[in-house]
């Protein structure tokens, strides 16, 4: 185990890079599909980032209890948000965020 | 009356109170549930409650009278009795009244509802209770048919309540609480008929002319206030010699630079006693009610109500109360010659021009309502040369009369109703006629009451107005002090010739009426509805008719008799107005009525005010004769005009003058010269106010604000894209930024001090995980070399000296800045305030600032700053990780 805490360093390097990707992800595509897996990419980096502390920080799960948590709120969310896909493809016809300016009205 | 004495004590009048509460209950009971009563009972209601107020003034009176009469003989004191209802309001008060009382502590101004009868306000009260009964009983009859019945009965009662609180109230407050309630009843019975917009409008008209005179009452009221210290009547006798104050109405000052010489007389500081301001201002407020010039075009216009409201409120009670006012307030009318000889003046007037439109109205009601105008123009004339009892005397004597012709004309009316259900054709003296043949007491009463106005001898109106005429002349108001107002002496001749000429033209209008509507032949046959005076396209048609017509062919129904109810009532008040004139006849020397107010008017009035050019007599038979000559001389012009040659002199003239005869059968046009000047002017303003609204309002401050707002909308709105990622991405630089800052320690302090002693401190802006290295002392190193936690230091400065302090700064990262802070103490020079706002020892403490972050080097502006607390320029430095 105290291996892996030599590594930690990386743990933390490969979440932010997954952040990254998912926030540029989130930020330059338009597709809302592309975007929702972002946003999961996001999420799926702290809770990678979560567990890797937990490991090295193990007096109790509460990384581990964070990261359930987390994957439960995400698939609810995902939920919510393809329903709102769905809806939104109905209404538009189109799945392209550059068509879903309703907040400026 | 022992007994009654024992259970009315003087101080504590209770009865008063059922006086007034009787009418009151009336109002509220018919008001609330008359509509449910029924005719029957609001009509018993009505009549009950102003039957038991009319005994109880009886009574009153009665007992007023033997209380004034219980003092030895010739020492008639005046009798009062008060009953104390409750405290209204307390003003606390200062001013030059408390001068007067010798300069003591402001005191209290105690207001309370209390009301008093003495002679003048029981003999009132026993015109509007026996008058209003005499007019509620006929109005039971004539209002029979009408769906407003309760209505009228709780407006009428409400009417009489208010009557009597204007007249028993025992101070102005009172008095103008009751003044309201009149000019409130007198507006909703005007317009009682309010679904005709004429009706409806002339109740307007009277409600917002009589504001006018309103607002002239209030004012005497504040300055009886200040002047007199008090609002009752006692009070403001005391106090009343305070109102022989000079007061500076024009400076003139101001204009002096701007003027040439020759308008001096405008350059010229004016001072008037207070006396005639509340005089002039207590008489607007008099011409507003009673109906004087320049407020008297209400008056006519009210005819528009029910005939028995224009008997009671427009002839014979709510129209006196001007000149009850007056009478009640003699005592401070005649200290100011000139609000007399203003209102006297204004009386006459009155009496003559209205008198003159009287001469040609066509309409019954609107001869009656200018002649009650003239009318009042004589009390006024009487009361304004100081005859307060003949003014009053025609005050009685015109409630007995007028009422009578009113009522008198109101039974016409009726009659003629059985013709036509056209209030004005019903009430054209042009359609009537003949009438005293259906009409027999009508008629009666009606000629009784004529010859009384016009002044027939020893009818009530022949001794009234004969009093006012000598009065007239012969008498005047004068002031002791010789700088005041006198009277010219042309004054008491002109009164009398106008009020003379006055008397002929009120005995010929009046003769006029009485001929055109009961003599001649009855013209009303062909006033059937719908039937048009043929006079010039169906000319035929109209010979037809008239050829129907000379044969004495009745068409339709006949004007007929009024029941009983309303001929009483007449019957009443013609008896009244043939023998009412020797309540006060003087020529016969027989005088209760003098003798009975005497003690009031001794008591209020200062008797050396009074002046009479005819102090034992002598003149007052030689000035009958123009009395009784005008009343002659009316009778045979109206007669001649009218009998002898049926009204061909009348159209004859006006075909001649018809300038002139159009003139004042348009009232002289003063309706429409008010429009011009008031109504117009006002106009004129709204019109520059919806200018203003529309441009300057609308325009500049709505649609300019409106586009300003928009236009930093449509540049903010180009930020709101509606996308979510630009909004995410806005987020993200966001907390870069927040990251940034926490990141880097920030060198931040202020500087708080006392440039009179020399004491700052210097406290840095705290923030998380920093510690703190000051270099207090500005020599270069640390004053410790570890960081600490003190966030602030204090140092002590001599004048005139500048340190500059360093800092140092370290966060939870380790990171270090630096930055440097001058602090100056400015030196102190009294002799240059502008360089040193803060007074010597009374520094105020600054409060901390947060100075901006450091860019630059320091700056030089440390001297110069005045207060030199704020003189720092903090001086970045570069800092290193450690």
């Amino acid at each position: 185990m105290s291996s892996l805490s030599d590594t930690l360093e990386h743990y933390v390097l490969l979440s932010a890079l997954i952040f990254t990707i998912g926030g540029v992800g989130f930020l330059v595509r338009r597709n809302v599909l592309v975007q929702l897996m972002s946003i999961e990419l996001m999420l799926n980096s702290v809770n990678l980032l979560l567990v890797a502390f937990n490991r090295v920080h193990g007096e109790n799960m509460a990384g581990h209890m964070f990261a359930f948590f987390i994957i439960a709120v995400a698939a609810a969310e995902v939920a919510v948000g393809l329903a709102i896909v769905l809806s939104y493809y109905r209404l538009k016809a189109t799945v392209y965020t550059d068509e879903a300016d309703l907040l400026r009205h | 009356m022992d007994a009654l004495e024992k259970i009315f004590p003087a101080n504590d009048f209770a009865l008063l109170a059922v006086i007034i509460g009787m009418p009151l209950l009336g109002a509220f009971v018919n008001g609330v549930f008359g509509k449910r009563l029924g005719k029957e009972a609001v009509r018993l209601m009505a009549l009950g409650a102003l039957g038991i107020s009319f005994l109880c003034s009886l009574l009153a009176f009665a007992l007023l009278h033997a209380a004034q009469s219980g003092g030895a003989e010739g020492s008639a004191e005046a009798a009062r009795f008060v009953w104390h209802g409750w405290e209204w309001l307390g003003l606390s008060r200062a001013g030059e009244a408390t001068l007067l009382n010798g300069g003591g502590a402001p005191s209290m101004l105690q207001l309370e509802v209390a009301f008093s009868i003495d002679a003048l306000s029981g003999t009132m009260a026993l015109i509007v209770t026996g008058i209003g009964f005499l007019i509620h009983l006929y109005s039971s009859s004539y209002m029979e048919h009408d769906a407003g019945f309760h209505r009228f009965f709780a407006y009428l009662n409400l009417f009489i309540f208010s009557m009597l609180v204007l007249i028993l109230g025992h101070s102005l407050p009172i008095l103008f609480v009751g003044w309201e309630g009149v000019g409130l009843c007198s507006y909703l019975l005007i317009g009682f008929w309010f679904d005709s917009e004429a009706n409806a409008r002339a109740g307007k008209k009277a409600f917002i002319v009589n504001r006018i005179g309103d607002f002239g009452l209030l004012v005497a009221m504040a300055l009886l206030l200040r002047y007199t210290g008090a609002l009752d009547w006692d009070g403001m006798a005391s106090g009343s010699r305070g109102l022989l104050t000079e007061m500076r109405i024009w400076d003139g000052q101001f204009f002096a630079q701007y003027l040439p010489d020759s308008l001096s007389f405008l350059t010229q500081p004016r001072s008037v006693s207070v006396a005639t301001l509340v005089g002039l201002a207590l008489f607007l407020g008099c011409a507003g009610k009673s109906a004087q010039i320049p407020l008297y075009v209400w008056l006519p216009d009210a005819m528009a109500g029910p005939t028995p409201v224009s008997a009671l409120i427009h002839a014979a009670t709510m129209v006196t109360a001007g000149v009850y006012l007056v009478c009640r307030m003699a005592g401070i009318f005649t200290l100011s010659p000139a609000a007399m000889f203003v209102m006297a003046f204004a009386g006459a007037l009155t009496a003559f021009f209205a008198a003159t439109i009287a001469l040609v109205q066509r309409d019954i009601k609107k001869v009656l309502a200018y002649s009650t105008v003239s009318q009042l123009g004589f009390m006024f004339l009487g009361v304004g040369v100081g005859a307060f009892t003949a003014g009053f005397f025609h005050v009685l004597t015109h409630a007995f009369f007028k009422a009578c012709l009113f009522l008198g004309a109101g039974s016409v009316i009726h009659a003629m109703h059985a013709r036509i259900h056209d209030t004005d054709a019903s009430q054209d003296l042009n359609n009537m006629g003949g009438l005293k043949k259906y009409l027999k007491v009508t008629h009666l009463t009606f000629l009784v009451s004529v010859l009384a106005i016009a002044g027939l001898p020893l009818t009530s109106g022949f001794f009234s107005k004969d009093e006012i005429l000598y009065s007239a002349f012969t008498r005047s108001v004068v002031s002791s002090s010789s700088s005041a107002f006198a009277w010219p002496a042309w004054t008491g001749g002109v009164l009398f010739s106008i009020g003379v000429t006055s008397a002929v033209m009120t005995a010929f209008y009046m003769f006029r009426l009485y001929f055109l509507a009961f003599h001649g032949e009855f013209k009303g046959w062909k006033i059937v509805a719908g039937w048009k005076e043929p006079e010039h396209a169906h000319d035929h048609h109209g010979h037809d008719h008239g050829h129907a017509h000379g044969h004495g062919v009745l068409e339709g129904p006949v004007p007929h008799e009024s029941p009983w109810p309303m001929t009483l009532p007449l019957v009443v008040l013609a008896t009244l107005a043939a023998f009412g004139g020797f309540l006060n006849a003087h020529p016969l020397h027989i005088i209760p009525l003098e003798h009975w107010l005497e003690p009031v008017f001794e008591a209020s009035v200062d008797a050396s005010r009074l002046h009479t050019s005819d102090p034992d007599g002598a003149l007052m038979l030689p000035l009958l004769v123009p009395g009784v000559l005008a009343f002659v001389i009316g009778l045979s012009i109206a007669y001649v005009v009218y009998i002898a040659r049926g009204g061909a002199p009348e159209k004859a003239l006006a075909a001649r003058y018809p300038a002139a005869y159009q003139l004042l059968f348009d009232k002289w046009r003063i309706d429409e010269l008010y429009d011009e000047l008031v109504v117009g002017s006002l106009e004129a303003l709204a019109e520059a106010s919806v200018w203003v609204d529309r441009w300057v309002v609308d325009g500049i401050l709505a649609r300019l604000t409106a586009m300003f707002v928009t236009a930093w909308g449509h540049l903010l709105r180009m930020f709101q894209t509606g996308h979510a990622q630009t909004y995410a991405a806005v987020m993200v630089v966001g907390l870069f930024g927040i990251g940034w800052f926490v990141a880097v320690p920030q060198p931040e302090a202020a500087v708080s001090g006392d440039a009179a002693t020399g004491q700052y401190a210097v406290q840095a802006a705290p923030g998380l995980g920093y510690s703190y290295r000051w270099d207090s002392d500005g020599d270069g190193t640390f004053d410790s070399e570890k960081f600490g936690t003190t966030g602030q230091v204090t140092l002590t400065l001599e004048e005139g000296a500048t340190r500059e302090v360093h800092l140092q700064v370290k966060n939870a990262f380790g990171r270090v800045r630096s930055g440097s802070f001058e602090v100056t103490r400015p030196l102190h020079d009294a002799s240059a305030p502008s360089a040193d706002a803060l007074p010597p020892g009374g520094a105020r403490p600054r409060p901390p600032m947060l100075l901006p972050r450091a860019r630059t080097a320091p700056g030089t502006g440390a001297v110069a700053d005045p207060s030199g607390a704020r003189a720092l320029q903090p001086v970045q430095q570069p800092g290193g990780a450690q």
